[in-house]
């Protein structure tokens, strides 16, 4: 036999052979495809039945601690315009007055009312139960209590006031503690509630300036996740919101001080409005979501640092799952950028200073 | 084609494997280098101690009941390598206020010289439910596990930065990983210590201040013992899916971790793939950890704990094995035709 023969021979062995298992194959792998389609579109149409039941707002209690200004008096607007009964809970009766004013414009019908109570969330076990029995003999028991009581400082760990760090834990710690032990035995004896806590996208990442705050807000995440993991027989569902820079009065104070890494850093994602926060977050509140971001950077942030959370849909958990390498890859581009502002800046720092000791 | 697209992967990453080394902080000596311990006469602490002593430290170790210390200080001196090593022991409250805080490190870098590592296990554990946790112990708890780890590494930061040097470790826990039943009191002060890990590393990365958390998960100490007898029966049988482990163990990959600035530092196996699971945005301190944490959330996905999991997973595994088996019988034709 010739070469070519043997050649051509060879070759339509090969041909014959290949042209017999290619359909063989492609077939496999469409049938895999339609089957993990299928099975995915199935989980998207069940996944409601197995989701909690959303909260009706009509008519339900509503308190919101730090109620009288920024993201809280937002998140009681919001609530107000559903026809909730909302309970304001901050310090100062003056803020409070003036809060209550602009709730009640929202009003949808005459039946709704606006309460105000002054507290301190932050010093007292007693004072806070105390003040939600008030609320719940005027306007009944509660059905979603919004944890809003908090503040922000920025600086450097040595240059935070050292006492800053006990006060921010009291206030955006303990101050949500206290409001939820009170609701809490209520809330599981009639098997339903929604429990919401602020918390902040620096506190899903500990961040240059934030060494007072982060901890506080981490914290408040901690308490989430152990108490939905109580509560969740009780038909009760925690809520944690992460917004990110909100154009709050906390945040004008906490401006003041930050350094300026802090602020460089912080201009990777934007500053967002109250009002948009209070929305998405008073959203994932009713539907029982455990973890609430804004925006896409938040969606980002939140599905990386989902961790042990728990989630609520099926296609929420499925999202988490296929992103999450791709989210940790970008993750560790940022990081790498914020340790190099805080690098040029530090070394910045020391050139003047250098330059200083010369003059 | 396709082989040799593989080939430059595996070729690459070697290569990050290699060069790793140069950019990881250098790892700390040991020997002479001063060490201060909090929460230093027992449990954990104590053994972080000893260990230390091992590799020829000078320990300061700081707790608030001075028997107690007495004790801890003669079993860490048996742990003694040369005539030189030094335990010094003082006792004080860290959580309650810092002036004290500092002027303790202030007499304990008087005698032993600048700290070198400051390592954080003051703490205390309480186990229970939301209601029946009393009120109080909300804030204890964070008072001694959160405060009592802000204030002495407040008193250490500053000669830290001049010296362009240190370790300060934080001892966490898994319960600061995931939050548990039962410790919605402990979980958010556990929580709390990573997130000022994150911040502080972030601030003191160009200081050559390298920061450690540990995750220890439920190890047999007297703090342990302690936490056992209010612990609620659905608290038991989850920490049942982990084990017990000896403080000794948990010492020696601590000190490790530490010693070589790495910012997570887990114990075994569960530990291990909770920290990459929950990494985040915390830092890495080599490529390869990186990698490691992005390749295992995508082998492994995530634990549930809503009743889908067992279900989930073996769904999960069925169609796993069915697309590897697809893409085997592919590659096995490809290559039988050749």
């Amino acid at each position: 036999m010739s070469s070519e023969e043997a050649l051509g021979s060879t070759l339509s062995h090969w041909l014959s052979f290949n042209w017999l298992l290619l359909p063989f194959v492609m077939l496999l792998v469409t049938l895999v495809a339609a089957f993990i389609v299928v099975f995915v579109l199935l989980l998207y149409m069940i996944s409601p039945l197995i989701s909690p039941k959303p909260l009706k707002l009509n008519g339900a209690h509503v308190v919101v601690t730090g109620g009288s200004s920024g993201i809280g008096k937002c998140i009681a607007m919001e609530c107000y315009k559903h026809g909730a009964f909302i309970t304001l809970v901050a310090r100062d009766e003056h803020k409070l007055v003036q809060a209550k004013k602009e709730v009640e414009k929202c009003a949808i019908n005459d039946k709704q009312v606006v309460l105000c109570i002054s507290v301190d969330v932050s010093k007292g076990y007693n004072q806070v139960e105390s003040v939600i029995k008030q609320a719940q003999e005027k306007l009944g028991p509660v059905d979603m209590l919004v944890n809003c009581a908090g503040m922000s400082i920025s600086g450097t760990f040595e240059e935070v006031g050292v006492d800053s760090f006990k006060k921010l834990m009291e206030v955006n710690y303990l101050g949500s503690v206290y409001p939820t032990r009170a609701v809490i035995t209520t809330m599981k004896e009639r098997r339903m509630g929604r429990i919401m806590f602020v918390s902040s996208q620096a506190g899903l990442i500990g961040l240059f300036g934030y060494t007072a705050y982060s901890p506080s807000k981490f914290a408040l995440r901690g308490l989430a996740e152990a108490l939905q993991m109580e509560m969740k027989p009780y038909n009760i569902y925690v809520t944690v919101a992460y917004p990110p820079d909100t154009d709050t009065p906390g945040f004008a104070e906490e401006n003041k001080t930050k350094p300026l890494e802090t602020r460089l850093i912080s201009e990777t994602s934007g500053v967002c409005q109250p009002e948009q926060v209070a929305k998405v977050v008073v959203k994932d509140a009713l539907q029982g979501n455990f973890t609430s971001a804004v925006g896409p950077d938040g969606y980002m942030l939140s599905a990386l640092t989902c961790g042990m959370s728990p989630v609520t849909s099926i296609t929420e958990g499925l999202q988490q799952i296929v992103t999450m390498g791709l989210f940790r890859t970008i993750a560790l581009f940022y990081l790498g950028s914020f340790d190099s502002i805080v690098r040029h800046c530090m070394i910045q720092r020391e050139q003047s200073k250098a330059a200083d000791k010369r003059e």
